[in-house]
């Protein structure tokens, strides 16, 4: 008899389930990270993942947590494509803190009402000391390589700050108004006043190199993705990258540095393929673009295959041709008539139809994503259609390209298909000699292509190395107050409405210490530590500036100095000093997504499990209801 | 050569069943002797309790289902969302379980409160030592007591609803949605969704329109990732059409009104049901072309007849999809069944059902305008009525799908609880105050008319006592079931409302109880008296607050689902005290 279980948690178990479960991931923060390989010891398989989203989707969790975990990071990982390492690692630190509160006799509701608060000094912090990306790294070049430690942005800001008025609070940062950062007074962006129309274009190499955090590879072929693509658009400035129209193509055998950029859709084809490809080279060809699978017996999605139907016949089956060969001979005969000779499919195609129409002089390109099915209607005309019977002369698409790009070995060619302009498509090849360090290779990129895209959509970044984290360590532990963490008494007047603020935030901001010295000790230059005196020294230093408001940015500067000093310190000895930014948004929403993990477990006293057999309710100590 | 084989299998089929029947013996039914004397079964009905109590009001823990081999885990407080996870093998449990269901599918609102008095009420009625028939006659009494002081106009426990301002509504609705802690709101957001969903329930009710009102409906979309002050509320209706080719091109939208036309049928271009028959085709006819033709014979015909807008609930075959695309139609698939009624309401189109006869003339609907909107990832298609109608749209934004989910059931349920104030336009005050003060009028009642009542009822006056202290206990338990940190329940003896102290204030210090009630109307002063919520106090007649104090409560929850909700846990609790035996089939 199955029947639900309930589980309770008195514990709180599922707090620590989600900060064990953050404890995996310690080695993928920061530019150095390291290799895990997940063994399953029941079928002998192994991976080897280097990000915290691939790990997740190489392990079967079947723990509530876990699960939960799983989901987050998956809507997370699907829409920014990086940061699922910071927010994991702070949905554990943060967990630990609530267990402290708990430990401590905070009940929850004051917990949570006080985590919210933080969260949202974390967000201020993000929007008073985001830069925006115009003119960024401008400077640098007038200073003769010496950067500033904060770019334009801060030079600007410093300057406005006793002219700054009430007013400016609210002005809005980016005039081109792409995206609306509030200002606080004591940024103020002079330059987007007096050029209002034209936004200066980014420089793009500058802000790539600050957000590559140590894939420097990876993101060069970024940013030659972008600036293919943004020729592709007669976008000068590269201001905008669109990485839905970027493909990777995965080439195992070849060096790494062999990896490179090129316009058009590049797909790995047979031989038999390829030498239709090769007699195709260089002259415009007609194409047709099918949405869905090539094949005979191929139906759109929700239609149902009849049950009842019987074929009667007076004569022996046998004399006709099969339904299928049919089928062949009226899709070949259409797509001749149509003159025909590239096929872009997002399915399959049948493997006689792929030989078929080998026979005929057309290419047959399987798997075509949604985006370049997209990109190719609107470069050639063309229309997508589901079956290939549908096709007319008005569907098919005209003037697309097909060109061989390198025989790679006996079974595979790599075929460049393009069109004109390409509606912005691009392939970025990875290669490298090591099979099994592709699919890391692969994730690094779209890792900084997603940095790039996202920086370039908010127009905005944060100062990174830990800056922006440490920031709002300040920020929390000043709301805080001064006080020994044992005293519990507040002083504050808002303390009064709740009286374990100052508590809660502290422990807050310890989770945000705990995720920098754990950046800092992945570089293999800190102990844990050292890399924890280090911070907790230089706070101790600024909080004996913090106090008026009007200190604020020299304080700030300050802070920029010292995160500057993490960096260098995390360089080989004699490297030039570099800037490193993150991600405004992506930040953002990964401590909000780790914070919200964190308060649904916290809030949580019990699991139903549904569909348990009494027997293992037993052995597993369950409750039967 | 077909046939036979079937028969062959089937026929192969039934010996094997019959071998099997005449070789399984079957068990004898199980018998269970006064269930509620058995501990297994007192067990469940506690764990039971306790599960669901630990859900109650805005501090209430959180439990996460999902099944045992992995799969989506929902994150709720809910009951509707709750209950329906929780399937037991204790048919006792499924009585409660369903009665509660019941409960909730009309009236949306008040089932932890229904569960949690019914499970207190059998659980007092079992520790009492009352004889069945004594505890279900008093308790039927006392419930009656209830039922008509609620009821009446003076009601200390009742306000009047005030129409005339939005405060009572969005005061009503952020008791709901506040009430659940999964949707993870800040007070900001909290509000920002209240008054939504006032605005959604007012955009419902038709405008002076005499004779019969039919009321509108709120059509809900929700949208992943997005923060919740983005959501909004629309007149019209919003369809989804993300994905969909749709015309970019914003002058081919404004062709006002525009001619529209719905499917309920599928026009997948598959055979509708055949049943069991069979149909014989002869070779060579190709059966799909042929409903193909049939099916474009119906776009050609919605073309000629100047249709903008192509709408079907199922699949439509996508070579119909590209003839009426390129004749500058706007299509739209798979809309599902939940939004066909809206539709219907909104555009007067009727639904075609049948693709073997031609469209008659009053199937088509008309819609004033199409504009196109976008909400994050998604895009949606507004569709404006063509006149006045009562259909509006709640987008609705989260951060996550967890939370996005719970976020739209309490939503609906705050639509429904909000319709429920037309056919009674009256709240109850909330934060366990409505309990507090029923005890203690219950227990004042029924002290003045001991001896006639007891004689009544068929009990001795102890008896009679000691029900009504379970009953009055059973309420207050729900009044402090609001409360899970540890803190400590009071009551007040002027207005018997509900106060609440945290567990880290000393106990004892009652006088220091400042700020307002559980329901926010009474305020704390030196004066007041407060006696712990479990101990024994000498009965008063709980006063009524002052009528036209300017003082508004800060909680209401529904008169409707709550008298209701009284109702079914008494009664339900009545049931299960008179089951005798239960037997089961095991086999």
């Amino acid at each position: 008899m199955l029947g639900s279980t309930v589980i309770n948690h008195r514990q709180h178990v599922g707090l620590q389930e989600l900060s064990a479960l953050a404890g995996v991931t310690h080695s993928f923060l920061g530019p150095d990270k390291t290799y895990k390989f997940i063994q399953d010891d029941a079928s002998g398989e192994s991976a080897l993942v280097r990000s915290c989203f691939r790990l997740f989707e190489n392990l079967e969790l079947t723990c509530a947590v876990g699960q939960l975990v799983h989901e987050t990071i998956q809507a997370h990982q699907r829409v920014y494509g990086t940061g699922s390492g910071c927010l994991l690692f702070l949905a554990g630190a943060w967990s630990r803190a609530a267990v402290e509160c708990l430990q401590r006799g905070i009940s929850v509701p004051h917990v949570v009402a006080a985590m919210s608060e933080a969260i949202e000094v974390c967000e201020d912090v993000c929007r008073i000391c985001s830069i925006s990306i115009e003119g960024l790294g401008a400077t640098q070049s007038e200073e003769g390589g010496a950067a500033t430690p904060h770019g334009s942005g801060l030079q600007l800001s410093k300057k406005s700050v006793p002219r700054a008025s009430r007013a400016s609070c609210h002005k809005t940062l980016n005039i081109s108004g792409q995206r609306k950062i509030k200002l606080s007074r004591h940024f103020y962006e002079a330059e987007a006043k007096t050029q209002p129309d034209q936004p200066e274009p980014p420089n793009i190499t500058y802000l790539a190199d600050a957000l590559s955090h140590g894939c420097v590879d990876a993101m060069n072929l970024a940013v030659e993705a972008n600036r293919l693509q943004s020729k592709d658009n007669q976008d000068v400035g590269c201001s905008t990258f669109d990485v839905t129209k970027v493909l990777t193509c995965v080439v195992p055998g070849l060096p790494e540095e062999r990896s490179c950029v090129l316009p058009g859709c590049v797909v790995l084809l047979s031989v038999e393929q390829a030498s239709v490809a090769l007699r195709l080279r260089e002259q415009p060809v007609n194409v047709a673009l099918i949405n869905g699978d090539l094949s005979h017996d191929f139906r759109h999605l929700g239609f149902k295959r009849p049950a009842g139907i019987q074929q009667v016949s007076d004569r022996s089956a046998l004399l006709g041709s099969s339904p299928e060969e049919e089928w062949l001979v009226k899709v070949v005969a259409l797509l001749l008539n149509l003159e025909l000779n590239l096929i872009l499919v997002s399915g399959l195609a049948s493997e006689k139809v792929i030989q078929r129409c080998c026979g005929h002089r057309i290419l047959v390109v399987e798997k075509a994503k949604a985006s370049v099915l997209k990109a190719f209607a609107d470069a050639t005309g063309g229309v997508p259609v589901t079956y290939a019977t549908q096709l007319t002369k008005h569907c098919v698409g005209t003037g697309a390209k097909v060109a061989t790009w390198r025989e790679l070995h006996e079974s595979a060619t790599a075929v460049n298909i393009s069109a004109r302009g390409n509606g912005g498509l691009v392939t970025v090849v990875l290669t490298s000699c090591v099979r099994g360090k592709l699919q890391a290779l692969e994730d690094q990129f779209w890792a900084c292509a997603h940095r790039l895209h996202r920086a370039l959509k908010d127009r905005a970044v944060l100062p990174g190395a830990g800056a922006t984290e440490m920031l709002c360590v300040r920020r929390l532990q000043k709301r805080a107050g001064h006080r020994s963490e044992t005293s519990g008494a507040p002083t504050e007047a808002e303390g009064a409405v709740n009286p374990y603020r100052g508590e809660v935030f502290r422990l807050m901001a310890d989770g945000l210490i705990d995720y920098v010295s754990t950046v800092m000790f992945n570089t293999g230059r800190f102990s844990k530590v050292k890399a924890r005196t280090a911070l907790r020294q230089q706070l101790q230093e600024c909080n004996g500036h913090v106090g008026t408001a009007a200190k604020f940015s020299q304080v700030f500067s300050e802070g920029e100095n010292e995160d500057g000093a993490f960096v260098s310190e995390a360089k080989p000895a004699g490297a030039p000093s570099m800037k490193v930014y993150d991600n405004l948004s992506v930040k953002q929403e990964a401590w909000r997504k780790a914070l919200d993990l964190v308060l649904l477990v916290l809030q949580t006293d019990a699991e139903v499990v549904t569909g348990v057999e009494q027997k293992t309710a037993a052995e597993e100590n369950l409750m039967l209801l | 050569m077909v046939n036979e084989v079937t028969c062959v299998a089937i026929a192969s089929r039934i010996c094997f069943a019959l071998v099997m029947s005449r070789h399984v013996k079957k068990s004898p039914s199980l018998c269970t002797d006064r269930p509620l004397d058995n501990a297994d079964i007192c067990n469940k009905l506690s764990l039971l309790r306790q599960l669901l109590a630990s859900c109650f009001g805005p501090t209430g823990r959180l439990k996460q289902v999902h099944n045992s081999i992995g799969g989506c885990v929902v994150t709720t407080s809910t009951s509707s969302v709750l209950l329906p996870a929780i399937s037991s093998a204790q048919p006792f449990v499924n009585l409660i379980k369903s009665s509660i269901l019941n409960h909730v599918s009309r009236f949306s609102d008040c089932g932890l409160f229904a569960a949690t008095l019914c499970l207190a009420l059998v659980e007092r009625a079992k520790q009492s030592g009352l004889g069945g028939n004594v505890a279900i006659g008093l308790n039927k009494h006392l419930l009656g007591l209830c039922v008509s002081y609620l009821q009446r106009e003076d009601c200390g426990c009742k306000v009047k609803l005030d129409f005339g301002s939005s405060q009572h509504l969005v005061t009503l609705a952020r008791s709901i949605i506040s009430s659940k802690p999964a949707c993870v709101l800040t007070e900001q957001e909290t509000l920002h969704i209240s008054k939504l969903a006032s605005q959604a329930f007012l955009l419902t009710l038709p405008c002076a329109n005499p004779g019969t009102v039919t009321l509108g409906r709120t059509v809900t979309a929700s949208v992943e990732g997005h923060s919740v002050l983005a959501s909004a509320v629309f007149p019209g209706l919003l369809l989804d059409v993300t994905g969909a080719l749709c015309p970019h091109k914003a002058e081919s939208l404004n062709s006002s009104p525009m001619c529209v036309v719905l499917f309920s049928a599928s026009l997948a271009g598959d055979l509708p049901e055949l049943g069991d028959g069979i149909v014989e085709v002869p070779s060579g006819v190709d059966t799909d072309s042929q409903i193909l033709d049939q099916l474009l014979e119906l776009g050609k015909q919605a073309v000629k007849d100047e249709v903008k807008l192509f709408v079907c609930q199922k699949v439509i075959h996508p070579v119909i999809q590209q003839y009426l695309r390129s004749q500058g139609i706007i299509v739209i698939e798979r809309l599902g069944v939940t939004l066909m009624e809206p539709l219907i309401q909104l555009t007067g189109a009727q639904p075609v059902a049948t693709l073997h006869s031609t469209l008659p003339a009053k199937a088509y609907g008309k819609v004033r305008d199409l504009s196109i909107r976008q909400f994050g990832s998604k895009t949606m298609l507004h569709l404006h009525p063509p006149g006045e109608s009562a259909i509006c749209t709640m987008v609705l934004c989260h951060r996550n799908e967890t939370m996005l989910s719970e976020l739209k059931v309490v939503c609906q349920k705050t639509e429904n609880v909000l319709r429920l104030t037309l056919r009674e336009p009256s709240a109850l005050l909330g934060g366990g105050c409505t309990e507090t003060h029923l005890a203690a009028y219950v227990r004042h009642k029924s002290m003045n008319e001991v001896t006639e009542t007891a004689a009544v009822l068929g009990c001795s006056q102890s008896e009679y006592l000691l029900g009504v202290e379970g009953f009055c206990h059973s309420l207050e338990s729900v009044a402090k079931a609001l409360e899970h940190n540890g803190g400590n329940s009071f009551i007040d003896l002027t207005h018997a409302h509900h106060w609440t102290l945290r567990a880290d204030v000393m106990s004892g210090c009652m006088e220091d109880m400042t700020g307002l009630c559980g329901c926010g109307l009474v305020e704390g002063s030196p004066s007041r008296k407060w006696t712990c919520l479990n101990s024994k106090y000498t009965e008063f007649s709980p006063a009524s607050p002052s009528r036209d104090s300017p003082v508004q409560p800060r909680v209401l929850d529904s008169f409707t689902a709550k008298l209701n909700a009284l109702q079914v846990a008494v009664e339900t609790a009545n049931l299960a005290l008179d089951v005798r035996y239960i037997i089961q089939d095991v086999n």
